[in-house]
């Protein structure tokens, strides 16, 4: 038997374990009228997850494919990459500033302001992101003009 | 006609689009251990939370450094927020697995795609629920908050353990960078995947001679994948080879992670650690906001203790068996004072440090003849909690930094904050630092 096999077995054996464990709590710690609505967040994530997240990236991945071929591949990976910090940051802060709007047990929870603070972290992101295709775009334009007159000696 | 081949090839079509140098076996390598050691951390972190609140016979736990609890549950939180860009980072690099042909090979690979889907639901409603618990977003969990993010972590570690186990082969294959690259920059493939070649002759081409670039969906994946037509201006000489294109992608991949990881941290970390605070503009909680310039998480009002905390015949019994001693306001007042600095670090990741005023619990329990090893059962007035009762083991009773505090920055404790007195204790948990305090009993 390979190390690599023995490793397999026993992280099987722990895993199995664990889910067993997590099985018993389940059982034992929450009452059997929760279970629906345990199960209703799961079926929900993989929804959310494989129907409609996976779709939009699906979406978003082909129309990069066709479209993104003319733009320098840097420029093209700085700007997907500010797109993605956006599209992370609004996930942890949105359902913050919807709760916010429901209202708070007291007003030592979620004090701040957390539409406004998302639009000054945009406005930041925004000028990064351009400074640094700026930046990029500069130094390219320097390659290409340095480029020829090496050649030539 | 020919269901099962028309979808064989819509599916491969699907892996062939999504192909992209950042989705490969090193990726998920690479952002896997990354996640692991997210998903450990949060779990070492978890159990000790639970276990400090819920502990087992026999179970003794560390009364020093003072901020042992706030740093775990800080840690907790935030390795739980990082989680969010790592785990959505994972499900990317893998994403073109979700449509595997055939979908189910056989019972193992079966087993294989259930505990993958059962891992990702876990995780997934794992993280979600615990976010939006620190937002107090109750209404939303159709079951009890704390048993249900118990219970799951074991399911997301048992499921973690199995999925590396299933993939320890790619693992091991891809764990270092030299062994992942071959000379020329070229991820180094192990198992061809036929899927990912476009023109593969499939079993409808063999059953009706229809090449992959026909039909709607043929013509629109050729049309997306068909070259620009212009070549490019003669003397442009930076245009970059294939492997160089590729690094880009992956290194703007890893970045892109890596940035909005740091922001995440930049921007939340300060509920938790102070050095953050200045950055603190996404956090659920800031230091220095609520009565006294610290967060509250029950309110007097909520607890409905706003009559009884302020009746004027207020007072703290304190008890051993027979023994029973009753301390007014004055009498606690009259005793030695002990100031403390000591952090309120709450089971949701928020935490300040706040300077404390009050007579030691040990004298307190003292005074009725307690044993050095006693536990002491402390109940509130408050009125609706699972945890207006709760029990003291002895070597936080015993702990010169745990008071009956009274008085909170110098001033009077706010009737938000526990007034007339409150437990304040070191590497506790806020929610066992009992608000309102109304008994004290020394146990067997």
């Amino acid at each position: 038997m390979t190390a690599i096999r023995r490793w397999q077995i026993a992280l099987m054996i722990v895993g199995v374990a664990f889910l067993a464990l997590g099985g018993i709590v389940l059982l034992t710690d929450i009452k059997p009228t929760r279970y629906l609505g345990i199960a209703g967040w799961f079926v929900g994530a993989l929804i959310i997850h494989d129907g409609i997240v996976a779709m939009v990236i699906f979406g978003v991945s082909v129309i990069m494919r066709k479209f993104g071929r003319r733009i320098p591949g840097v420029v093209i990976a700085i700007v997907q990459g500010a797109l993605v910090i956006a599209a992370i940051v609004a996930a942890i802060v949105v359902p913050e500033i919807l709760k916010q709007g429901i209202g708070t047990a007291n007003p030592s929870i979620l004090p701040l302001d957390y539409a406004r603070n998302l639009g000054l972290f945009y406005a930041g992101l925004a000028v990064v992101t351009g400074l640094a295709i700026a930046g990029y775009l500069a130094i390219f334009a320097r390659r290409q003009k340095l480029r020829p007159s090496i050649s030539h000696d | 006609m020919h269901p099962t081949w028309r979808l064989q090839r819509l599916l491969h079509q699907f892996r062939h689009a999504l192909a992209a140098p950042s989705r490969n076996p090193r990726t998920a390598v690479v952002i896997g251990r990354l996640l692991a050691a997210a998903f450990l951390l949060c779990f070492a972190t978890g159990i000790y939370s639970h276990f400090i609140q819920d502990p087992l016979p026999g179970m003794a736990f560390l009364t020093r450094p003072v901020w042992l609890y706030q740093v775990s549950q800080g840690i907790h939180i935030t390795a739980g927020i990082l989680c969010f860009p790592l785990i959505f980072a994972k499900l990317y690099a893998v994403f073109p697995e979700l449509f595997q042909t055939p979908p189910i090979r056989s019972f193992p690979h079966f087993l294989e795609r259930a505990s993958i889907a059962i891992f990702v639901a876990a995780s997934l409603v794992q993280i979600t629920i615990g976010l939006l618990n620190t937002y107090q977003w109750y209404a939303l969990f159709p079951f009890p908050f704390r048993q249900t993010h118990f219970a799951l972590s074991f399911v997301v570690i048992g499921s973690l353990a199995i999925h590396i186990a299933v993939k320890l082969t790619t693992i091991s294959r891809y764990w270092r960078k030299k062994d992942s690259f071959d000379d020329n920059g070229d991820l180094v493939v192990y198992d061809e995947d036929p899927d990912a070649v476009f023109d593969q002759p499939d079993e409808l081409r063999r059953l009706t001679g229809k090449p992959m670039n026909s039909g709607i969906t043929g013509r629109m994946f050729a049309w997306i994948d068909k070259e620009p037509e212009e070549t490019p201006p003669p003397g442009k000489a930076t245009q970059k080879t294939p492997q160089q294109e590729a690094q880009t992608s992956r290194r703007g991949f890893f970045v892109t992670i890596g940035l909005v990881s740091a922001a995440l941290v930049t921007f939340t970390a300060g509920q938790s650690f102070r050095v953050f605070d200045a950055t603190n503009i996404f956090g659920p909680r800031k230091n220095d906001i609520g009565p006294q310039g610290l967060p509250v998480n029950r309110t007097a009002k909520a607890a409905k203790v706003i009559e009884s905390a302020t009746s004027t015949d207020w007072n703290l019994t304190v008890s051993n068996g027979d023994v029973t001693r009753v301390y007014s306001y004055q009498q606690l007042q009259a005793m030695p004072q002990y100031e403390v600095e000591l952090p309120i670090a709450c089971v949701e990741g928020w935490s300040q440090y706040a300077h404390w005023t009050g007579p030691r619990l040990s004298e307190l329990v003292d005074s009725v003849g307690a044993k050095r090893g006693a536990t002491v059962r402390i109940t509130s007035l408050e009125q609706n909690s699972s945890y207006a009762v709760t029990e003291m083991q002895p070597e936080f009773v015993r702990d010169d930094l745990t008071l009956v505090a009274l008085a909170l920055n110098g001033e009077t404790l706010d009737i938000d904050h526990g007034y007339p007195a409150r437990i304040i204790a070191p590497a506790r948990p806020g929610v066992l630092q009992t608000k309102w305090l109304s008994t004290l009993e020394v146990m067997a």
